[in-house]
């Protein structure tokens, strides 16, 4: 933030913690937690779900841990209930008008997308100003005019250029979703480069080429072995049915591979390239085979399982996630006071929490 | 009172700073004392603030200054907490509840997604203005014929003894010739079928139409099949049952990261096949029946199917009848058609 040249790496009197993150959730307990809310959201008639999420974050917040300090999730079932009330609304509204009167649909997302700058900035104010790590808490402070930029014009401008400002535009994303977030008053200080978005586009475009080509070699082959198998009607054999089997495989392979370099890389560039100056940094060292390979055996988990192994695939994932992050915490942190609490009693804090919630399905 | 100690974290109010240290509880009263058994703070229980406890999440205490005391152990439970707030922790960890939900709750689910919604979505019916209907099928149409429809082959002559035939059964059912209209196209991709929309078009393709050309009376049942379908409302029903569903998958699973593109994805239209084949159904036997009353066949709705049921076989090998069954939109042919031949009016 500040111009000064003299960016001394922080000598090692001043961290007071280095290591990895801890995530001490286990599946079968999990599973636990995650189908009796499930039953009891349905015998509630969803009003329950509202309490499940709260269980569900707290959960993962409780069970992740910095320096030993457990994350702590802040926000009450009712608050979640309001917010799912009212995006249901709006949701049903919503689908009705474009399942029923296309026409006038396609105003409601003109006037729909004016709207989710403010819904987005909501959602992340909510969800930084709920997240708590020792006795302070994050906040958010992204303001309409930028999210508007960056969430709807951008991407946009991009259409229009081929998709070839595409990778800027996330980019950009990234960069205002970040460098709004602050702890204890510190702003988290971020520096993206545009060259690594342009590099992961293009990486994952070559390996969904080279997938492509692959999965055309193998189509072609089975299609062969197909054919000479003869189409007579009865011959629904082992082989005829294995094969739609395996493309949905290999096509889930590719769409989970792609996703795992992708978000991977970028991962570790945002954590890489941000930091809470004095209080804390990070290193982000998630191998994108691993992590493409964890999203593909995650999926063809769930699909086998009929969704049963959900929750086994989550605390898969939060494993893998923590141990490849690494935080480095100075004697800052220390210090710290939580200010959030002390803007809430000024009345314009009071005035917006009155839609201090997070207007979302999920 | 026995006196109780648990080692933890006290983190001060507001603040970064914390301290380990071991908590007493102790008449109705804890204590935060530090390795050298210095007081750090002291409350009464009640003034306590105790969350509905999670399994595997350590149990923490909040004061009212705004410091809180975390327990080592993830276990721990402190002996003053409201009984009420532990029963979903209860719930969560009995072994039976888990194992009874894991069958009991993709039931209700089904029961819910397969039963409840298609009944409520009958009253949707009611809220649809007919010229909400009518756009809403117009524009599915423009649609349609953009990706699936060709211009028709058909000979005026033919067209116009369809067409006539059409009106003289609108007429003897006494149904709105001006809701309901007929067109026919040519489609390579649809090949023989007839499809209706919701307001009361229906299409037929010149395939079908050269296909039962010496069938008369086959042809008649597809249509009334199709009337059927818009009789009954099933494109606005279906609708409604769309939006329902993703509205009840996305409240009940709640995160849908991961999940919505696969499961959710085959999932839905999964759903989307099932109302059809009840709808089916109904449009089957909304055709022999109106068929018995015009004084026609009920044979020539299953002449009709079996009809189709072969050119389906030359074009294909036949999936229908294996386990690929419950892929198929329609209920099985040989369903069906026995269905329509054992009609007792």
């Amino acid at each position: 933030m500040e111009p000064t040249i003299q960016t001394t790496p922080p000598s090692t009197d001043n961290i007071l913690f280095k290591g990895k993150i801890q995530f001490n959730g286990k599946a079968g307990e999990f599973f636990g937690i995650w189908i009796v809310n499930i039953m009891l959201s349905i015998l509630t008639l969803g009003i329950y779900s509202a309490w499940a999420k709260v269980r569900t974050y707290r959960y993962f917040y409780g069970n992740t841990h910095v320096d030993n300090h457990s994350f702590d999730y802040l926000a009450t079932p009712m608050q979640i209930l309001k917010g799912r009330i009212l995006a249901v609304i709006v949701f049903i509204i919503y689908s009705l008008v474009v399942q029923f009167l296309p026409v006038i649909g396609l105003l409601f997302a003109l006037g729909f997308l004016f709207l989710m700058p403010w819904i987005i900035n909501q959602g992340l104010r909510f969800n930084m100003r709920m997240t708590r790590h020792r006795n302070v808490r994050f906040a958010f402070s992204g303001n309409y005019g930028d999210a508007l930029i960056n969430f709807v014009l951008l991407p946009i401008a991009s259409v229009f250029t081929l998709y070839l400002l595409m990778p800027y535009a996330l980019k950009r994303i990234d960069q205002y979703i970040h460098e709004n977030i602050s702890y204890g008053g510190k702003p988290l200080s971020v520096n993206l480069k545009g060259e690594t978005y342009y590099m992961a586009a293009l990486i994952t475009i070559g390996v969904t080429f080279a997938g492509l080509i692959g999965f055309a070699i193998f189509a072609g082959i089975a299609g062969v072995a197909m054919s000479f198998n003869g189409l007579d009607t009865n011959s629904l054999n082992f082989s005829t049915l294995l094969f739609p089997v395996l493309m949905a495989v290999m096509y889930i392979g590719m769409l989970t591979l792609v996703s795992g370099i992708y978000q991977s890389i970028i991962r570790n560039h945002i954590l890489n390239s941000s930091e809470f100056e004095d209080i804390a940094s990070f290193k982000s060292d998630l191998k994108p085979a691993a992590y493409g390979f964890l999203l593909f055996t995650n999926a063809v988990a769930i699909i086998f399982t009929l969704g049963l192994a959900y929750p086994w695939t989550k605390i898969r994932k939060a494993h893998l996630l923590a141990a490849a992050t690494e935080v480095t915490i100075y004697t800052g942190a220390l210090t710290l006071m939580d200010t959030v609490q002390e803007q809430q009693s000024s009345f314009a804090e009071e005035a917006a929490n009155v839609f201090d919630i997070d207007i979302s399905l999920t | 009172m026995k006196a109780l100690h648990v080692t933890g974290c006290y983190y001060f109010p507001n603040s970064s700073q914390h301290q380990y240290c071991t908590a007493q509880v102790n008449n109705e009263q804890v204590q935060l004392l530090n390795q050298n058994n210095d007081l750090i703070h002291s409350a009464s229980t009640i003034d306590c603030i105790l969350e509905s406890p999670i399994p595997g999440v350590a149990a923490q205490l909040s004061f009212c200054n705004g410091g809180r005391f975390i327990p080592d152990d993830v276990d721990f439970r402190w002996p003053f907490g409201n009984k009420v707030y532990s029963i979903s922790e209860r719930l969560e960890k009995n072994k039976l509840l888990i194992l009874l939900s894991v069958v009991v709750a993709p039931l209700l689910l089904w029961l819910i997604l397969y039963r409840g919604i298609p009944a409520i979505a009958v009253y949707s019916v009611n809220v649809a203005s007919p010229a909400v209907v009518e756009s809403m099928g117009e524009q599915s149409l423009a649609v349609i014929e953009k990706i699936a429809l060709e211009p028709t082959q058909l000979s005026i002559d033919q067209q116009a003894d369809l067409q006539s035939k059409w009106a003289q059964m609108l007429t003897a059912l006494e149904l709105d010739n001006t809701k309901f209209r007929l067109s026919f196209y040519q489609s390579d991709y649809l090949a023989a079928n007839a499809f209706a929309l919701p307001h009361g078009r229906v299409v037929v393709t010149d395939e079908l139409v050269t296909l039962l050309a010496d069938k008369p009376d086959a042809l008649r049942a597809i249509l009334l099949h199709e009337i059927g379908h818009v009789e009954h409302h099933h494109g606005v029903r279906l609708s409604a049952q769309a939006v329902a569903s993703t509205v009840v998958l996305a409240v009940i699973f709640g995160d849908l990261e991961g999940i919505t593109e696969v499961v959710l994805g085959s999932g839905s239209s999964f759903l989307q096949q099932a109302f059809s084949r009840d709808m089916e159904r109904e449009a089957d036997n909304y055709a022999i029946e109106k068929l018995v009353k015009l004084g026609y066949s009920n044979h020539d709705f299953a002449d009709a199917i079996e009809a189709l049921q072969q050119s389906l076989e030359e074009q294909h090998a036949e999936l229908e009848d294996n386990w690929l069954k419950y892929l198929s939109t329609h209920p099985s042919s040989q369903e069906r058609i026995e269905h329509a031949r054992q009609y007792k009016p």
